[in-house]
C-alpha cells in the first residue's frame, strides 16, 4: 500500500541539510515528489513531499529523521497526506499579478497588505520581504483568479496605500514574465 | 518563480523610468472606399474607420489597465490618401482632410496620419493636387497628419516635387501662423518612407499591407538612461574598469526588456480586436519630460555638449544597440525602429540648441547614423522656401545614399527670429529656433528641378 508524506523540516543553515534529509527518505525506500526550501537570517526551511511503496509509519519516517547526525538542530513535522490527487502543476494562474509595496518601516505592514489581499478574495502564492535601512518592501505574486473586478480593486488598493503611507504597484505577472525571460 | 530582484527592476523600469508603451497605432486600409464623388467616399472612410477603430482606444485602455503598464497613444495610420482620392482635387482633399479629422475625433484616437503620397519618382495630377491642398488641409483639422515620400534608394529623389514642397512647408506654416505654424509640425517629408511605421507624423498604412494591422511603437530613453547611470555608479563603486563594448550590451539587454513590453500589450491587444498584429518599432522616441531624453543619453555617454565631436559616434552605437536588442525581442520588427533626435521634443536637445551647442549641420551629421532626420526643428519664419527645399534635399541625399529612412519636419516659424523660444505644448514640445546658415544660396540648385538619380548601388537585380 503506497503512501505519501509532508515534512517540514527547519535548522540553521550549514552546506548538507538537504543531503542529508534525502538521504534519510532514500534509504526507507521512500521516493521524493516537491521539494521547496528557503533561507532566511541564517536559517533553512524545507517543505517536501515523500512517498513510499511499503506501509510507511509517520512515527518511523520521523524517527529515522531524529536520527540524523546533525551538527545543527532540527524540528521536523511529518504528517501523513493523501496519496491523491496529485499536485498541481506548477504555473502562473490565468489571472497572475504582482503586488510590490515599498514604504517606511513600521509594524503590522505585512499584516496589513495580506489582510487587504484576503478581504478581496486573492490569494498570496509567493511573498518575499526585505528591509534595506528604514524601507520595507514587500513582493507578492498573487492569484486573482477570484476577483472578478481588478479594476475595482486597484482603486481600492490606491486607497490603502495612501492610508498607510506605502507605494504599491499591481501589475500582471505576464509583463515581468517578458522582460525577464526568454520564451513568451 | 521570478526572482525578487528582477521583479523591482521592472517596477523600477514602469515606475521611476517613464517605461511606456509609446503608440499601439492601427493601420487601415481605405482603398475600396473611393466613389464617384467626395462626399460619398467621406462617408465610406469614416464609417470604415468607425467600424474598424470603434472600440480601439477602449481596448487599448483595458489591455493597458490589466497589465499595469502605461499606453500612452493610440492612433490610427491609412493607405496614403493621394492613392484613396485619385482623381479628386484640390478641395476634394481638403474635405478629405476635415473627414478624417471627424472619424479621429469619433472615435477617441490622439491623431490619425496617412495624408500623404509616395511621388520619389514622378508626380500625378492628383499628387499636384494633393500637394496644393496640403496648407488647408492641416490648417483646417486638428488630428491629422500628413507625410509625402519624395525620394528612395531605388528612385532617386524628386527634386520638382521637393522644389514644391519648399513653398509647402512654408504655407503650411503661415496657414497655422496663430499657432506659430504648429501646422508645420504635423508635416514630414521621406526618403524610403516605411509603410508599417506607427510613430507620428509620418505613419502611413502602405499599399503592401493586409486591410487592417496593428504596429507597436515602443519608447524608453528614460529607462536606458536610468541603466547606463546604475551600471557607470556600480563600476565606480567597485573601481573596475568600464568600456563601450560593455555599455553597448546593457543598452541592448536594456531595450530587449523595453521591446517586450511593447510586443505583450500588441499581441493582446490584436487578440481581443482580432487584427493582425503587424510589427514592433523599436525606436527610442524622447518626450518633453524630464528624465525622457535621447539627449541625455549622450551626455551619460560621453560628452558635456551635445552636438560636441563624437555625438555622431554615440548616436551611431546607442541606434545599433538599441536595434540588437530589439530585435531578439520581437517575432516582427518594421517601421524605423531606432533613436529619433527630435529637438523640439527632447527637452536636452532643446536646451543645447538654445546654448548654441547644437547647430543645423552637426544635427544633419548626426542623422546619417541614427534614424529619421532632421525632425522637428524650429527655424526662423524668414527663411525662404528654396533653402527649406535645398535643407530636404540634403537630408533626402543622406537617406537615399544610405539606404536608410530620413525624414525631414522643419518649422518656419513666422515672424520668429533665431534664437526666439517656440513652444507647441504637450509631446510636441518647445525649443528656441534654430539658426540657418547660408539662407538664400541654394535657389539656383532648387531651379533645376527634374530627378536625382538613384545611387549606382540601386541596380542590385
Amino acid at each position: 500500500m503506497s503512501r505519501q508524506f509532508i515534512i517540514s523540516v527547519l535548522s540553521e543553515d550549514r552546506p548538507g541539510i538537504i543531503a542529508d534529509i534525502t538521504g534519510a527518505v532514500y534509504e526507507l525506500g521512500g521516493d521524493l515528489a516537491e521539494l521547496n526550501q528557503s533561507i532566511l537570517c541564517g536559517y533553512l526551511t524545507m517543505i517536501l513531499v515523500a512517498a513510499f511503496d511499503t506501509a510507511m509509519a509517520a512515527t518511523t519516517l520521523l524517527a529515522r529523521l531524529e536520527a540524523i547526525n546533525s551538527p545543527t538542530r532540527f524540528d521536523f513535522i511529518v504528517r501523513e497526506i493523501e496519496a491523491s490527487p496529485p499536485c498541481p502543476e506548477i504555473g502562473a494562474p490565468a489571472k497572475a499579478y504582482i503586488m510590490t509595496a515599498q514604504g517606511r518601516n513600521k509594524k503590522g505592514l505585512v499584516h496589513g497588505v495580506s489582510s487587504f489581499c484576503y478581504r478581496h478574495n486573492i490569494n498570496i502564492l509567493d511573498l518575499a520581504t526585505t528591509r534595506t535601512g528604514d524601507t520595507y518592501t514587500m513582493i507578492l505574486q498573487l492569484d486573482l483568479t477570484k476577483v472578478t473586478a481588478v479594476a475595482d480593486v486597484r482603486k481600492e488598493l490606491q486607497h490603502f496605500a495612501e492610508q498607510n503611507g506605502l507605494q504599491v504597484l499591481l501589475q500582471h505577472h505576464d509583463l515581468f514574465k517578458v522582460t525577464n525571460e526568454i520564451p513568451f | 518563480m521570478l526572482r525578487s530582484d528582477q521583479i523591482l527592476s521592472t517596477v523600477e523600469m514602469i515606475q521611476k523610468e517613464n517605461l511606456d508603451v509609446r503608440t499601439v497605432t492601427m493601420g487601415i486600409n481605405l482603398l475600396d472606399c473611393r466613389t464617384a464623388n467626395v462626399q460619398h467616399t467621406c462617408r465610406n472612410i469614416e464609417e470604415r474607420i468607425r467600424d474598424k477603430a470603434g472600440s480601439f482606444v477602449e481596448t487599448c485602455n483595458l489591455v493597458s489597465r490589466r497589465l499595469g503598464i502605461p499606453v500612452v497613444n493610440k492612433r490610427i495610420s491609412i493607405t496614403p490618401i493621394a492613392f484613396v482620392g485619385a482623381g479628386f482635387d484640390r478641395d476634394g482633399f481638403v474635405e478629405l482632410a476635415r473627414c478624417l479629422d471627424r472619424a479621429a475625433i469619433s472615435v477617441g484616437v490622439d491623431i490619425l496620419g496617412g495624408f500623404s503620397a509616395q511621388v520619389e519618382k514622378g508626380m500625378t495630377a492628383t499628387d499636384r493636387e494633393f500637394i496644393l491642398a496640403l496648407p488647408e488641409a492641416l490648417a483646417v483639422s486638428d488630428k491629422v497628419c500628413a507625410s509625402i515620400n519624395i525620394a528612395s534608394s531605388q528612385k532617386g529623389i524628386n527634386m520638382d516635387a521637393l522644389a514644391m514642397l519648399g513653398r509647402t512647408v512654408k504655407d503650411i506654416a503661415i496657414r497655422t501662423s496663430h499657432q506659430n505654424g504648429f501646422g508645420a509640425a504635423k508635416f514630414v517629408v521621406f526618403c524610403n518612407q516605411p509603410g508599417d511605421n506607427p510613430f507620428m507624423a509620418g505613419a502611413i498604412h502602405g499599399l503592401e499591407e493586409a486591410d487592417t494591422v496593428l504596429n507597436i511603437g515602443v519608447s524608453g530613453p528614460g529607462v536606458v538612461a536610468r541603466a547606463l547611470e546604475r551600471l557607470i555608479n556600480n563600476r565606480k563603486g567597485n573601481g573596475s574598469r568600464l568600456r563601450l563594448d560593455e555599455i553597448a550590451e546593457e543598452i541592448k539587454q536594456t531595450t530587449f526588456r523595453v521591446t517586450r513590453c511593447g510586443e505583450l500589450v500588441g499581441r493582446q491587444v490584436s487578440e481581443i480586436l482580432g487584427v493582425s498584429f503587424g510589427v514592433v518599432d523599436l525606436s527610442l522616441a524622447p518626450t518633453p519630460t524630464i528624465g525622457d531624453s535621447v539627449g541625455e543619453i549622450l551626455q551619460i555617454l560621453g560628452v558635456d555638449a551635445i552636438g560636441a565631436p563624437g555625438s555622431t559616434a554615440i548616436l551611431a552605437m546607442l541606434n545599433d544597440a538599441v536595434k540588437k536588442g530589439g530585435l531578439f525581442a520581437s517575432k516582427t520588427v518594421g517601421g524605423l525602429s531606432g533613436a529619433f533626435i527630435p529637438v523640439m521634443e527632447d527637452a536636452l536637445l532643446a536646451e543645447a540648441v538654445g546654448r548654441d551647442e547644437l547647430c543645423l549641420e552637426k544635427l544633419e551629421a548626426m542623422t546619417c547614423v541614427c534614424s529619421v532626420g532632421l525632425d522637428m526643428v524650429a527655424i526662423p519664419g524668414s527663411v525662404d522656401a528654396d533653402t527649406i527645399a535645398a535643407i530636404i534635399a540634403d537630408e533626402m541625399a543622406i537617406g537615399m545614399i544610405n539606404n536608410k529612412t530620413t525624414a525631414a519636419r522643419i518649422i518656419p516659424v513666422p515672424g520668429k527670429k533665431a534664437g526666439e523660444m517656440v513652444s507647441f505644448g504637450g509631446l510636441f514640445g518647445s525649443s528656441p529656433i534654430m539658426p540657418v546658415r547660408n539662407v538664400g544660396k541654394s535657389s539656383r540648385f532648387i531651379g533645376w528641378g527634374g530627378r536625382m538619380p538613384a545611387p549606382i548601388h540601386s541596380f542590385k537585380n
